[in-house]
């Protein structure tokens, strides 16, 4: 599998950083890749603007930034309108599809497919996995990582007691991605 | 929040126990397991656990939403029965009260502390921040399993209620915060630098 670009952006508070953070953590110490993670703040903890790079690969990676992801994933109206123009094209958009509108900016070529993710985590109880949500629901639409190995990742990174329920935010997430891709029903998918 | 069930666990003495939630087809072997228990166990409990009717409307109730029923299987019997029960609305959304019996056969090897353990699990995989219990004074065996699990006493009424020779004793309020556990995976998703800000 050639080099994986991902970029990650939404609000503080979100849990933007840790969304890729798990992503990066399934790549390389569960599915044996290599990759890199950078992330950037706004000042304030919560509210601002903050985004995470993640690049995988087979082989060790000597340049760790992000400038045209193959993959784009936003929580927030403003990290869509801020980076949704810099997607490789072809590349695949995953959207909080309650948060996030799509607009002629998409660059031609892209797939993207949107999940109520902030829904979705209310619904099982606490709006925080949102992120957990939106790392399932980019497995289950890419495959890019393993189910087990992210599975794994969310597990060994979430604080103690909090295991189960965000193991059932990922698969929730998971396996809203898996029926929008396999069924191409049961959320929003564009393709512009 | 039910994923895993049904689960064997191994008891003190090494009794295997199956712990799952409660269908409706448990309702009369539920109504034998309450109706064994001894009167005094029975007594404070809230509802007249050995009616028909009782059986009726709470198996009726469970949706596993508000009412999320578990009980522990032994050699083909009901050895315990524990319900958390929840409200989705108004201010206590985040609580969830426990409530617990055990079969004397069973009480004193573990399994109050077992099915406890189980209940705590499914309360804060369901998001609950802090769980209540209402306990008897004299209940020792009961209060010490929900202090192994984190609860502790909270509040106490006085003579709140009457024991099976009238007396009237205390009945303690005890809670277990677990909203810690919540507020480090909010730090954990608050998305800010250690080095600018916050």
């Amino acid at each position: 599998m050639p080099k994986t670009e991902i970029r990650v952006g939404g609000l503080g508070g979100q849990g933007v950083i840790l969304c890729g953070h798990i992503i990066g953590k399934a790549a390389s110490i569960y599915d044996n890749k290599h990759a890199t993670l950078i992330q950037s703040f706004g000042p304030e903890a919560r509210g601002s603007a903050c985004s995470a790079q993640v690049t995988f690969d087979e082989e060790p990676i000597g340049y760790p930034y992000v400038k045209r992801p193959d993959v784009l994933i936003v929580m927030s109206p403003d990290a869509y309108f801020q980076f949704a123009p810099s997607l490789k094209p072809g590349g695949v958009l995953l959207y909080e599809s309650d948060l996030v509108t799509l607009d002629e900016r998409l660059p031609e070529g892209v797939t993207a497919y949107g999940i109520p993710a902030t829904r979705l985590a209310e619904e099982l109880g606490r709006r925080l996995v949102l992120n957990i949500v939106m790392v399932g629901f980019f497995v289950g639409v890419t495959g890019l990582v393993s189910p087990e190995a992210a599975e794994r990742a969310v597990v060994h990174s979430v604080p103690k007691g909090t295991e189960q329920l965000n193991q059932r935010a990922f698969r929730k997430g998971y396996e809203f991605g898996l029926q929008l891709v396999g069924r191409g029903n049961g959320g929003a998918r564009h393709d512009a | 929040m039910l994923e895993g069930y049904p689960k064997q666990i191994a008891l003190r003495d090494g009794t295997a126990v199956v712990v799952r939630p409660v269908e409706a087809k448990d309702e009369e072997v539920l109504l034998a397991f309450y109706r064994a228990l001894p009167e005094e166990d029975r007594l404070f409990l809230r509802d007249d656990v050995t009616s028909q009717a009782w059986a009726d409307r709470f198996i009726g109730s469970i949706d596993y939403e508000t009412v999320i029923p578990l009980l522990a299987e032994a050699g083909g019997e009901v050895v315990a029965n524990g319900t958390l029960y929840r409200t989705l609305h108004g201010w206590t959304t985040h609580v969830a009260e426990i409530r617990l019996a055990v079969a004397r056969s069973f009480q004193r090897r573990g399994l109050g502390t077992a099915m406890l353990r189980e209940l705590v699990g499914v309360a804060i995989s369901a998001g609950v921040e802090k769980m209540i219990a209402n306990v008897v004074d004299n209940q020792v065996g009961a209060i010490r399993a929900f202090e192994k699990r984190g609860f502790r006493r909270e509040a106490v009424l006085k003579g709140h209620v009457k024991d099976i020779h009238g007396l009237k004793r205390d009945l303690v309020i005890m809670s277990n915060d677990v909203s810690h556990i919540w507020d480090a995976m909010a730090a954990m998703v608050a998305d800010y630098s250690p080095t600018l800000g916050g």
